[in-house]
């Protein structure tokens, strides 16, 4: 609101700025995500390869929050930190209960995923079902 | 809590000095809650994406697997990334008020961008191409859309460093320009987090899955 | 690309033809006479009073956030009133509609709207009431409130806070407009799916519906960004976290939520807007669409959007009950503990909009146990409003009265709410009008909270209190009407009466029905009482005192009645929770700042209200598929933002001398007064 006549460029924001800093989030973040491409290249069982993978985003996030963003709990930072750390648990909320509701609904209405006939399919597709698929509808 | 202290003779009951507030941090800190409320919209798109990837929402099209390639996802992941940091270090230069420093992290880090943009680009156009437009499936719509929506954050990065670019040059570094600056790169950075959240999510575990 | 329509369409009107003119409809054609009137008269006295300069100078233009504040606070009285109108259309039908033989009127084969239009009328009132009354009257008051409460100027952004308002006034003007040209959704407020999807769809209801809510929830996102920016960065010295008042409080919370709910609103209805428009597949029925994704995303917004609107009520219960009781609030951490408690459980329990849907007992189970958690912090808050008032001195004004009010109906609808938790009962009353009654009662806290407000800080704003005498009438009938209208509401949906009947089969409810109808009439009273009471107050003017009812605790109630439009003459020092009620014990309320140091203040600007305008000509555009006009809209909204951003006008200062003028003469420096015309300050300090 009111007219202020300090410089711009003292402001901490504009000196927290490094090229350490920056260099090391990029750094950080490409050999992260590297691993995880090199991981996903083999064929590990899908909840190990699952857990790999979000160990590795997590690291690279943070990396990035904290180097990129430059994310602290220094006077000019704090609120930024706060209100990302109140916010967190809303992301993994709605994409975790959605995931859950979902998948329980599908399992619950749906017949197996991988033995679902191509919707693209004549009506009459269901003559040609597979035979687990008859199988899970003798049930 | 309500401590009930008496006025003494030094209470101070007006407060002359208290409006100097620093303009430049209450600017960056409501642009980063709008970056929060936007982090909720790639929330709610990636809980869609969860919800419509089944294999009963391909329609016959094609899956994950089949429209994206994880080796050509992380040579986005690497130019995203770099754009990023030449962004970055344009702040780098800020510190020591040099125009020219700023002007070429800018420079850098749009043609940066506008390869990452393009490349997207051409995924999509490849797809559609081939009869597999977003309008295939349910799937290839969310597909669409969750590429198309990154995509559009960065058309709005990179309009953003043209305005900076002139902004610079006619105004030099006054308190509103900086604190531009400042939630442009905020701005910047988050498409990469973002970016490495789809990475691994579309291109990885579920390309490769 | 683009999705073909059966309907004829031109490049320059797009699907607006003629026939889109609802003129053959005699309701609406007489809607439209008594709107056109109205509209005429003020537009007329406007121009007679020669008060068009005034308007566009002192308030389109206005970044003032007491001014902006009123603007949505009749934004949404006005949007209140026609929400009220569509439930007397509503009541009136159904207790026309009863049996096999009840006549018809009007082209309708029972009652008087025909079923299309009756879908419309509650698909409107739901939409309405929660997106155009309710929040903007919520927001407004935050907006008056908060930065005064704080101890600030103004709000964090200014400008930001003139464009918020024109955005959700462009939101409404639209719904106004879907009234006259063309039709409003039959899909329900919540938007049914796969029914508002264009194969079931094909008019312009839905695309009303949706661009309507697209733009108000913008303008709801960037205001909840400006309250916590300003409650973060603005407050005064000394107003340390616990020092602030609750009302500010919950404004954070409630401002959390608005911050974070309504982009997933965004998203849901841009994952529509795409079904519509470019054929996507969504949330169609086939090629692999899910349409409980929808209800799902629609939801996550949808219920934090419930308490986003019930916190700011129990803000300002809590401002109004210390007040009246003349004791401090009881249980202050606890109070702000439970208005985050209550905010951060209501973002995990959406599901139990849709136990029906058939997710399982597991996700049954953990929604219901996340609802009825709610009751504890909802509990507390009750708990500590009653032991404010134990033994207090109570005055009940109509403030308080409003407040009373609030606690018992939040009781009712609070209840009910624990009985609909339980998945065995909610199956069985799903989509009932019990649930209807429920939410009512819920809402109801709203209306109440708003009135209560309106009357407790309507001095502060003003200059002048509402008349007390019509203000108790309107009170009572009012009350009287909400517990006429529901109370056989929740009869008729144990009964089994579903909801959105146009045709009410079973004549035995006719009796239950007779007594809402009676309610409704009754709130039709209250509505005269409501004008008369804003009448007589203008026409009497009894001047209040700076602490308006002599019991002020906080801190709006220290600066000048009417506030002045640079809030306080010096930043006041805060030493106390309850500032003012500190300084009226150590006998320091009274003392005035007498040395001024001069303000910066920003000046008016006309970039919001044109960025409102053309938000509205774009969604006009978008919804009549009239593509010219949308691209040339967006294209003058993106050019408005990159031209303000290069404009370098810095506001201007007040100097020392003005202020000692204004403070001796305080109605000059008041809202409605017309302020001096100011030159900005033109420096930009490059380095």
């Amino acid at each position: 609101m009111s007219a202020h006549h300090s410089d711009p460029l003292q402001n901490p924001e504009v000196q927290q700025g490094s090229t350490l800093r920056f260099a090391t989030a990029f750094l950080a973040s490409v050999l992260f995500m590297g691993a995880a491409l090199l991981v996903s290249q083999h064929k590990l069982p899908f909840l190990e390869f699952a857990e790999i993978l979000v160990g590795l985003t997590f690291l690279t996030l943070a990396a990035q929050a904290t180097l990129f963003f430059g994310l602290d709990i220094s006077r000019a930072q704090i609120w930024k930190s706060v209100s990302l750390i109140l916010t967190v648990p809303l992301f993994i909320i709605s994409v975790g209960l959605t995931v859950w509701a979902f998948s329980s609904l599908y399992s619950r209405t749906m017949l197996p995923a991988n033995e679902v006939p191509s919707m693209s399919m004549p009506m009459d597709s269901n003559a040609t079902m597979s035979m687990p698929a008859q199988q899970t509808l003798l049930q | 809590m309500a401590t009930i202290a008496k006025a003494g003779p030094n209470t101070r009951l007006w407060n002359a000095e208290a409006d100097e507030h620093d303009t430049i941090s209450t600017r960056t800190f409501g642009f980063w809650l709008y970056m929060l409320s936007d982090a909720l919209i790639f929330t709610g798109i990636f809980a869609s994406y969860a919800v419509l990837s089944t294999p009963m929402n391909l329609a016959g099209g094609p899956g994950p697997a089949q429209v994206t390639n994880a080796v050509e996802g992380f040579w986005q992941t690497l130019i995203i990334l770099g754009s990023v940091f030449a962004y970055s270090q344009a702040t780098v230069a800020l510190k020591n008020g040099s125009k020219a420093g700023v002007a070429a992290g800018i420079l850098v880090a749009m043609v940066l961008g506008v390869a990452f943009v393009s490349m997207g680009w051409h995924d999509l156009a490849a797809l559609t191409a081939q009869g597999n437009g977003y309008s295939r499936s349910a799937y290839l719509s969310i597909f669409f859309t969750l590429i198309a929506t990154h995509g559009l954050h960065m058309g709005i990065g990179i309009l953003w460093m043209l305005i900076m670019l002139v902004q610079i040059v006619r105004f030099g570094f006054t308190a509103d320009v900086v604190a531009r600056l400042l939630n442009l790169r905020m701005f910047w950075q988050f498409q990469a987090t973002i970016w490495v959240i789809v990475y691994v999510y579309v291109y990885l575990l579920g390309g490769t899955a | 690309m683009q999705v073909d329509l059966q309907d004829p369409w031109s490049p320059l009107f797009g699907r607006l033809t003629l026939d889109s003119i609802p003129y053959d409809n005699p309701i609406i054609v007489g809607t439209f006479l008594g709107a056109a009137t109205i509209g005429l008269i003020v537009v007329a006295a406007v121009l007679y009073y020669k008060k068009l300069p005034y308007l566009w100078r002192e308030w389109l233009t206005t970044v003032d956030h007491k001014k902006i504040g009123v603007m949505y606070i009749i934004l949404g009285l006005v949007m209140l009133f026609r929400g009220f109108v569509d439930g007397l259309m509503m009541r009136t039908q159904q207790v026309m509609a009863v049996g096999p033989d009840s006549p018809g009127v009007l082209g309708a084969q029972h009652g008087f709207l025909p079923p299309f239009h009756f879908d419309q009328v509650y698909s409107a009132h739901g939409t309405i009431m929660l997106i155009f009354a309710a929040t903007p009257i919520m927001a407004g008051l935050g907006n008056i409130i908060v930065p005064l409460q704080i101890g600030a100027r103004d709000m964090a952004y200014p400008y930001l806070n003139a464009v918020s308002l024109w955005l959700t006034t462009a939101g409404a003007a639209l719904i106004m407009l879907s009234l006259f040209v063309g039709e409003f959704s039959n899909a329900a407020w919540v938007g049914l799916m796969p029914l508002a999807e264009l194969p079931y769809n094909p008019g312009v209801g839905v695309d009303y519906w949706m661009w309507a809510i697209q733009l108000s929830s913008l303008g709801t996102t960037f205001n909840a960004i400006n309250i916590i920016a300003t409650i973060v960065k603005m407050r005064a010295p000394g107003m340390t976290w616990f020092r602030m008042p609750v009302f500010t409080w919950v404004n954070l919370s409630t401002s959390i939520i608005g911050l974070t709910a309504f982009p997933v609103l965004g998203v849901a209805l841009s994952l529509l807007t795409a079904d519509r428009y470019l054929g996507t597949d969504f949330f169609t029925v086939g090629h692999g669409g899910n349409f409980m994704l929808y209800i799902d995303l629609f939801w996550i917004w949808g219920h934090p959007e419930v308490y986003f609107l019930i916190l700011p009520p129990f803000g300002i219960f809590s401002e109004i009950v210390p007040t009246f009781s003349e004791k401090p609030l009881f249980g202050y951490l606890t109070m702000v503990a439970a208005s985050f408690a209550i905010a951060g459980i209501g973002w995990s329990v959406w599901a139990h909009h849709f136990f029906t849907m058939g997710m399982g007992p597991d996700l049954n189970g953990y929604f219901s146990s996340a609802t009825m958690l709610v009751g504890i912090p909802t509990g507390v808050k009750i708990f500590n409003w009653l032991f404010t008032m134990y033994r207090g001195r109570i005055t009940f004004t109509t403030p308080m009265l409003w407040a009373v009010m609030g606690i018992f109906l939040l009781l009712f609808g609070g209840f009910t709410g624990m009985m609909l938790s339980a998945p065995a009962i909610n199956y069985t009353v799903h989509d009932s009008v019990f649930v209807i009654a429920h939410f009512h009662c819920m809402v109801l806290v709203v209306a109440v909270g708003a009135f209560a407000a309106v009357a407790y800080w309507w001095p502060k704003v003003f200059g002048f209190k509402l008349d007390e005498r019509n203000g108790q009438f309107f009170f009572w009938t009012f009350t009287l009407a909400s517990i006429v209208v529901f109370v056989p509401m929740f009869g008729l949906g144990l009964e089994g009466e579903t909801r959105r009947l146009d045709y009410v089969f079973n004549p035995q409810w006719r009796p239950l029905l007779i007594a809402e109808e009676v309610g409704i009439v009754l709130y039709c009273i209250s509505v005269f009482y409501f004008l008369k009471m804003i009448y007589v107050s203008l026409r009497d003017r009894v001047p209040a005192g700076d602490d308006a009812w002599g019991t002020g605790r906080t801190l709006e109630w220290m600066t000048h009645t009417p506030v002045p439009f640079y809030n306080f003459a010096v930043t006041p020092q805060i030493n106390a929770l309850d500032e003012l009620a500190w300084r009226r014990e150590n006998g320091l309320d009274k003392v005035k700042p007498q040395t001024f140091v001069p303000i910066h203040m920003p000046s008016n600007t006309a970039v919001p209200v044109i960025i409102g305008a053309m938000a509205m000509a774009l969604g006009f555009g978008m919804i009549w598929r009239i593509w010219w006009m949308a691209g040339a809209a967006l294209l003058a909204i993106v050019v408005a933002v990159i031209a303000r951003s290069f404009d370098k006008n810095q506001g201007y200062i007040l100097t020392a001398e003005e202020i000692a003028k204004f403070e001796s003469k305080t109605e000059l420096a008041s809202m409605i007064a017309e302020q001096p015309k100011r030159t900005p300050l033109d420096h930009v300090e490059a380095h």
